[in-house]
């Protein structure tokens, strides 16, 4: 092991803040004979928001769907807030109900209005009363500034529009974790940033988040750690100011040059 | 000085660009699409003569040349068979209790759009539209009498017509959390008919006959199939092999098989595979197995093709906020892949309406069966009238049919807003 390997592995293991919120220990996945995760270990803290980057096809976002099962790692082990994930539905249920995702396509529900968007999953899931998650979406949906697109079907909206009601979806189970899996890829420019502002202050209320993106900006201001991912494997973890200015590894160095 | 106060005036707004309106005189407009060249100008001359010779030759039978008085004679047999006369009040009972429940389901849907159209969803409904929509249900109606020449089922017609109004303004006061159960109230409605037809000293639906039959068959079928159908639909995408296995070789079977080949296995096979002491089914029960049967086996290839065009994101994001599998398909799925494939659902339904006249074959009498049976009654026989009949018939199964395609096209309409 090189000096360099063992201060990212030596960052890469070490706990945010806090006790640890998401555990991944030697996670590795297959797509038939394609690896696209190999032993990734990793921990996130409480309230840590650590900024996922890489290029394309290095397991980023896979990494992040095992975390909530909508992949299904071959190897290894992924513990999400004390519950291990295995192949036990209560058990995927639960953690499903503590995290929250948002997604490069938003994938709102076409069918429902934005409000029955983010208030079907705590009234079929959590048994809410009809009024009680009512008033909750409109909470939200005041939080993410889109009250007044309450009754309109989501393809009535700008892309931007729909990404915030997708966050504002995300939250209205009350998960104590965020993962955002490109959320502003799919997004017109001059909408990214009104994405970029919720999903801040997100982060400034002490919510866990993953986030895969490429908005370096967002990460230097936000981030806790940066992590960056290539061939399914994690290259390079660090705070930002390490990140950005002090890479150790050749990839970093190379891919940072390409995207800044 | 005097040129900075020359700034200070007002700038005109410039009105916004229109396009250019181009408003054609009627000749302008012959000239146009009938007359732009001279072969398109033959072409509209040779086909107006044959559309006109056409249009005559129609009108003239219609209203010269043919002999009505068959269907006048026998316009009971077509409709309801032998159904009893002292039994006929349950006929107009059944058909009240139906124009109920149709009306408050009708209210309480056009309460829905004027509450989706005040949050702005939904585009303002078009002007007279409940008319629109019954236009040719109402012109069957009005056939139907002027061949009846009767004041009495005129009358009855009218009350009935009346309670479905009536009951379209009680549809319309149903409180909106409530709404929801109104499917289920025009669904009992259906049942009811049905109970008042045949229970407590009614006629069981094994003597039913004519249009009467007919639309058993159609609507018993369709209420049917189509549960069945959805259910094979997701069967064959389930992740158990066994019930996918299943699902797959039902569907596949019966899809090589002609419907009049299921409706003669009903008839004659059906008693070898019951064990000897049970009630054999009737001719009836029989024929209305088979549609259904042979329709759930197209229903569930329709529906799958709609289940196929959901984007894998809907259910992913439906598994990542908690939802459970069987609601995800409730709730998110099954919503998506059947608004999508409404366009083949109807066609499927148009087609059992109208194969429900195959059950001749079987010794059953539905409406086409009636008309080519009274061109046989001693009084009409061997004077051509099996035109009038089959004008007839054929009549009543395109309005029927022309009123789902267009109820079809309503609906997608409806279900599509907001959505391209």
């Amino acid at each position: 092991m090189t000096e360099s390997e063992r201060a990212a592995a030596a960052v890469a293991t070490a706990p945010g803040r806090g006790e640890p919120m998401i555990v991944l220990e030697g996670v590795s996945k297959w797509f038939g004979d394609f690896q696209a995760l190999k032993d990734v270990g990793f921990i996130v803290g409480r309230q840590e928001v650590v900024v996922v980057a890489g290029p394309s096809g290095s397991g980023k976002s896979t990494m992040i769907r095992c975390i909530n099962r909508l992949e299904k790692h071959d190897r290894g082990r992924i513990v999400v807030d004390g519950i291990e994930l295995t192949d036990d539905l209560r058990n995927i249920q639960e953690i499903r109900r503590e995290v929250g995702m948002v997604f490069q396509q938003f994938n709102l529900f076409p069918h429902l209005t934005v409000l029955e968007n983010i208030t079907i999953a705590p009234r079929q899931v959590r048994r809410w009363p009809k009024q009680k998650a009512r008033q909750k979406a409109m909470e939200l949906l005041e939080r993410v500034r889109i009250p007044e697109q309450a009754h309109k079907y989501p393809l009535q909206l700008s892309g931007g529009q729909q990404q915030r009601a997708a966050i504002a979806r995300a939250l209205a189970m009350e998960p104590k974790i965020m993962l955002f899996d490109e959320p502003t890829s799919a997004l017109d420019p001059e909408m990214i940033k009104e994405v970029l502002d919720v999903m801040e202050e997100l982060a400034e209320s002490g919510m866990t988040m993953i986030v895969v993106s490429h908005e370096m900006g967002f990460a230097k201001a936000v981030a806790d750690r940066m992590m960056l991912m290539a061939d399914g494997e994690i290259v390079e973890v660090g705070t930002p100011e390490h990140f950005f200015t002090n890479p150790q590894e050749e990839r970093t160095k190379q891919f940072l040059s390409q995207i800044l | 000085m005097a040129t900075r106060v020359d700034t200070l005036e007002p700038i005109p707004i410039p009105e916004p660009e229109r396009p250019p309106e181009r408003k054609l005189s009627p000749a302008e407009w012959a000239k146009k699409n009938l007359f732009s060249t001279w072969y398109n100008g033959v072409l509209t001359v040779g086909f107006g003569l044959l559309l006109g010779w056409a249009a005559f030759r129609v009108l003239q039978f219609v209203f010269v040349d043919a002999r009505w008085e068959i269907i006048e004679r026998n316009l009971r047999l077509l409709l309801v068979f032998r159904f009893p006369r002292e039994e006929t009040w349950r006929l107009w009972t059944a058909l009240a209790v139906l124009a109920a429940s149709f009306g408050l389901g009708a209210g309480a849907a056009a309460k829905l759009r004027a509450a989706e159209v005040a949050e702005g969803r939904a585009a303002p409904p078009a002007r007279y539209l409940a008319v629109r929509r019954v236009a040719p249900l109402v012109l069957l109606v009005v056939v139907l009498l002027v061949f009846a020449q009767s004041l009495t089922a005129t009358l009855f017609t009218a009350g009935v017509a009346a309670v479905a109004i009536a009951f379209r303004f009680l549809g319309r006061r149903i409180p909106r959390e409530r709404v929801r159960w109104v499917a289920a109230a025009v669904l009992a409605g259906i049942i009811a008919a049905f109970v008042v037809l045949t229970r407590f000293g009614g006629v069981p639906a094994s003597e039913w006959g004519g249009f009467h039959l007919t639309l058993y068959l159609a609507v018993g079928g369709i209420l049917l199939s189509f549960p069945l159908g959805v259910l094979l639909a997701l069967g064959r995408r389930s992740t158990l092999p066994l019930v996918r296995i299943v699902c797959a070789a039902y569907i596949e079977l019966i899809r090589g098989v002609p419907l009049i080949a299921i409706l003669f296995m009903g008839f004659f096979m059906l008693g070898f595979f019951l064990e000897p002491g049970w009630d054999r089914p009737t001719e009836v029960t029989r024929a209305l197995v088979a549609f259904i049967l042979f329709t759930a086996a197209y229903v569930a290839e329709i529906v799958r093709g709609g289940l196929q065009a959901v984007p894998r994101g809907q259910i992913e994001a439906a598994m990542a906020v908690g939802l459970s599998p069987l609601k995800t398909t409730r709730l998110i799925l099954l919503p998506q892949a059947l608004r999508a494939v409404i366009p083949g659902l109807v066609g499927q339904f148009i087609s059992l309406f109208k194969d429900t006249s195959l059950v001749f074959i079987i010794g059953l009498t539905e409406l086409l069966g009636v008309a080519e049976l009274m061109t046989k009654q001693p009084d009409f026989l061997a004077q051509g009238l099996i035109f009038e009949a089959l004008v007839f018939a054929a009549f009543v199964y395109w309005a029927g049919s022309y009123w789902m395609s267009r109820e079809s096209q309503r609906l997608e309409r409806r279900l599509g807003v907001g959505e391209r």
